[in-house]
């Protein structure tokens, strides 16, 4: 399963031959009700370097990590840190080896300020030390790993990518040697991941060790000395040598089978236009939030919008839905207004919407796959549910839906498959066949079998003659798949291009709203 | 460092189903573990109070029928509070709505005539009964379904209102609602044709059919059908219900108006069971007040109402009983229902979680 391993370490130990390891798993264990969460894994990491654990949601990533850091006990298997073999009950433990972890879920205290959450569970706090040395003593820390962060602002006024930071200087405080960063750029913004990524070379600079967590790619292509693939809690991949790694190569190992990584476009020629926005305009408690959007789309085209978040993407797919009445401006469907008409009458001119919020709003959490199915579609005064479950078990063995049936609880689905019975249920009609679809972030949040999956999904129904509208903020998406995009910048459309032939520099400029006329 | 030993609350992915009935089973026995210790430091035998309870409420035919008399109209309230509870609509009112079905009921009874056959009479109180119930909660419901204002406070505060309401019809001298042929306060009967007969000799109507029918059919009616569909899904994430198109305001304003009229029938039973007129009295029962904690106990469960409410009324009646014929005082069959309240909702920590003992291993 190596075949992938360069055996060239060029990590920053030039110095003759590989450096020891500092921390190593050996054959780990882990095993929770009905899931081997790991299956013999073995995993090491030597002084400043980066070794990246890579899986989709679910492979056992975070519970080596966990492992690693005293939070759980494996069921067999061992550590060794330093060439010694170590026992590790509980975190703390783990900590007084040197060994922190900075969780997905961070865990705060929202009220204190920055030193205080530093501080925090420190035993060996000194009680005569001043607020204002603590506070000198954390920002000396921060800044020596070029952590720009005020100790004594209140960590409930910080952005999420500040409280990160605040995280790792904890650790860092707490004398770690080894940093755990569970997937670390999920909660973070382009540029914010930039900075943690700078911080990360600060710190194996410094001689310390990371284990990076991550299920994108491209970052990881870009950060990791060495990658470990982990699939279903096996080690599925091992590749070493920064560099080295190849993004195909690393999602063949991480889902198991070839990924489709290239643009998609139309195949077929267009048609006749299928939704018609003219002069649309809407004002929410008095502040403007769409301004004068105009545009079509057409039989088999696929129009992506792309912008930063919060310039008017959402409210734009609502009001195509027919969840908002606009203030101004028409709507319409197949040939037939449809303005301010409520969401039933839009779908029975066939629209068909796959909101960004999957669990709450596309899908009811309690309820069954089957009566979910049912949410968008006619129902008669008694609920027939015996004619529709046949057609359930059809549409969850042809989407692939990992579930245990139609009764199968919408909450208990991954993200991947929550989305795959959002687009079962949409695709495949209800009151009318569909004809438009518009769709919002569809692939945040899920792994690379999933997005290819519901990027295929997408392009299938586009061949088939739909038209659809793409809303997401992933700007690799929208220029990898639409056929024409348009950017939204403070609810106006301020740029159109091909989807061929756009630039993804003129696109980034537009969202950044440094285009002509733009006021 | 102590004990090595650490308990540990996991959440549970799914409660298991045999949970949900040991649960509320486990809470009533723990209930009657807590009492047995009041008991035996009051110095009393709790084996003797439970067993002449027992006696009293399900061990001898006596018992049961007026267990089940009880339980007619606790079901009415029970499934009020419940129907609206699951949607996440606190209608704690079902006390003040049951006074306006009484009040109702017996305007029905008394001033809809003589000429009537039974057949009709009986159903035209009960619809009566029920929709002055729906009435009383009619701007509570509109408010909340409108303006979102809480219908906690507003149901309660009505409640108030509707117990001044029964003492005023029945107090007033000359009141319509007054029996004009006594000299103390006592409400005027209905006619004849507004009123069954119990079973037998028993203090049991044949009004606990259509409490248990009630209660099944809203059950069904959940269950199967598109309004029921449309419950669960506002009740689950009313964005959802947005994006669907299900008007929230409107099944808000029905679910409060339908929960009022079962509450109000409630009151309508006692009108054409064992009352026959407005009694007083009713405003000391708190009959609407324990169909909240029966709603709790069932786990808004509708049909489990069923089980829950006769399960409640055995309580009240077997203590009621404790105190006539031994000199138990009465409030421990009123401990005993707090403490079931307060163990159900406890239990539910046992439903979510799964408790663990851990070792954790050699102290560090
Ligand atoms: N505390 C837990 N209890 C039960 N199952 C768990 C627990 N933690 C993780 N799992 C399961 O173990 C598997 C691996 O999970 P995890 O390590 O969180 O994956 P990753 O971090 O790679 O997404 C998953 O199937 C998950 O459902
Ligand atoms: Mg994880």
């Amino acid at each position: 399963m190596t075949d992938a391993s360069h055996e060239v370490a060029r990590g920053p130990h030039h110095s003759g031959g590989v450096a020891p390891s500092a921390l190593s798993a050996h054959r780990i264990v882990k095993r929770f009700p009905g899931v081997l969460a790991n299956d013999e894994v073995d995993f090491d990491v030597r002084a400043g370097e980066v070794h990246t654990l890579l899986g989709e949601n679910g492979a056992g990533k975070s519970t080596l990590a966990a492992i690693l850091c005293g939070l759980y006990q494996p069921d067999s298997g061992h550590l060794v840190r330093n060439g010694v073999a170590l026992h590790l009950p509980t975190p703390r433990a783990g900590l007084q080896h040197g060994i922190a972890m900075v969780h997905q879920h961070f865990r705060l205290v929202e009220r204190f300020t920055v030193s205080e959450n530093v501080v925090l569970g420190s035993r060996d706090l000194d009680f005569r030390l001043k607020r204002g040395q603590i506070d000198e003593r954390v920002a000396a820390v921060a800044e020596s790993y070029g952590l720009p962060i005020d100790p004594t602002a209140t960590v409930g006024d910080l952005s999420v990518g500040q409280r990160q930071r605040v995280e790792i200087v904890k650790a860092l405080y707490q004398g770690a040697e080894i940093l755990l960063l569970d997937e670390p750029t999920a909660v973070l913004v382009p540029d914010e991941v930039e900075k943690l990524f700078e911080n990360v070379h600060a710190m194996t600079r410094a001689g310390k060790s990371i284990v990076f967590i991550s299920h994108k790619l491209g970052e990881v292509v870009a950060i990791s000395d060495r990658v470990t693939v982990l699939r279903n809690g096996r080690v599925t991949g091992h590749v070493s040598g920064k560099g080295a790694a190849d993004a195909r190569e690393l999602a063949r190992l991480m889902v198991g089978r070839d990924i489709e990584m290239r643009p998609q476009r139309a195949t077929h020629p267009i048609g006749h236009e299928v939704l018609q926005i003219r002069n649309l305009s809407l004002a929410l408690g008095g502040v403007g939030v769409l301004s004068d959007v105009s545009f079509n789309i057409h039989e088999g085209e696929m129009v992506g919008i792309a912008g930063v978040a919060g310039n008017g993407q959402r409210e734009l797919a609502d009001t195509i839905a027919g969840l908002v009445t606009p203030t101004g401006g028409s709507i319409a469907i197949a040939g037939t207004m449809c303005t301010g008409r409520g969401p039933i009458h839009s779908r029975e001119l066939g629209l068909a919407y796959v909101p960004e919020d999957r669990l709450g709003t596309g899908l009811v959490p309690s309820m069954s796959i089957l009566d979910n199915l049912l949410l968008t579609r006619e129902r008669s005064v008694l609920v027939d549910r015996t004619s529709l479950r046949p057609e359930a078990a059809r549409l969850i063995d042809q989407f692939e839906i990992k579930a245990n049936g139609p009764d199968h609880p919408a909450r208990k689905l991954s993200g991947g498959n929550a989305q795959k019975v959002l687009l079962a249920r949409e695709l495949s009609g209800g009151r009318t066949t569909t004809k438009l679809l518009v769709v919002c972030s569809p692939t945040r949040g899920l792994d690379v079998g999933a997005i290819e999956t519901v990027r295929r999904l997408l392009n299938d129904a586009r061949s088939a003659g739909q038209a659809i509208l793409l809303v997401s903020e992933d700007l690799d998406e929208v220029m990898s798949l639409a056929d024409r995009i348009l950017v939204l910048y403070r609810g106006r459309i301020v740029h159109e291009t091909p989807g061929e032939t756009a630039s993804l520099a003129a696109v980034g400029a537009a969202m950044a709203g440094v285009l002509q006329g733009v006021a | 460092m102590g004990i090595p030993v650490r308990i540990t609350f996991e959440q549970r992915g799914d409660a298991p189903r045999r949970l949900s009935l040991l649960v509320p089973m486990g809470s009533v026995v723990a209930a009657l573990v807590f009492g047995a210790v009041f008991l035996l430091a009051t110095g009393y035998s709790p084996l003797d109070t439970y067993s002449n309870m027992l006696s009293g409420s399900f061990a001898t035919s006596r018992g049961v029928t007026d267990t089940l008399a009880l339980a007619t109209v606790l079901i009415c309230t029970g499934v009020a509070a419940a129907f609206a509870f699951q949607m996440n609509v606190y209608n704690i009112g079902g006390e003040g709505q049951l006074y306006l079905g009484l009040i109702g009921a017996a305007w029905a009874g008394i001033s809809l005539g003589e000429h009537l056959p039974s057949l009709v009479m009986v159903p035209l109180v009960l619809a009566v009964g029920a929709l002055s119930g729906a009435a009383w909660i009619f701007v509570p419901a509109w408010v909340r379904s409108r303006l979102g204002t809480s219908e906690i406070v507003s149901t309660l505060l009505l409640t108030y209102v509707g117990a001044s309401l029964v003492e005023y019809v029945i107090y007033t001298p000359g009141s319509y609602f007054r029996n004009p042929n006594t000299p103390f306060p006592q409400g005027r009967l209905v006619a004849a044709s507004a009123k069954l007969d119990p079973f037998g000799d028993s203090r049991l109507y044949p009004t606990i059919i259509v409490s248990v029918v009630v209660a099944v059919a809203l059950a069904w009616v959940v269950r199967r059908t598109e309004y029921g569909y449309r419950i669960k899904v506002i009740a689950d994430s009313p964005k959802a219900a947005q994006y669907a198109g299900i008007s929230a305001r409107r099944t808000t304003m029905s679910v409060m108006l339908v929960s009022g009229a079962l509450a109000g029938l409630g009151g309508a039973l006692l009108v054409v069971g064992p009352y026959g007129k407005i009694e007083p009295s009713i405003v000391n029962l708190g009959y609407g007040y324990a169909g909240i904690v029966i709603a709790a106990l069932a786990r808004n469960n509708l049909a489990a109402i069923v089980v829950s409410a006769v399960l409640f009324s055995g309580l009240r009646v077997g203590g009621e009983k404790l105190q006539i014929t031994t000199d138990t005082p009465i409030h421990i069959g009123v401990m005993l229902q707090g403490a079931i309240l307060l163990f159900a909702l406890g239990g539910e920590a046992f439903r979510r979680y799964r408790i663990r003992i851990v070792r954790t291993g050699v102290a560090t």
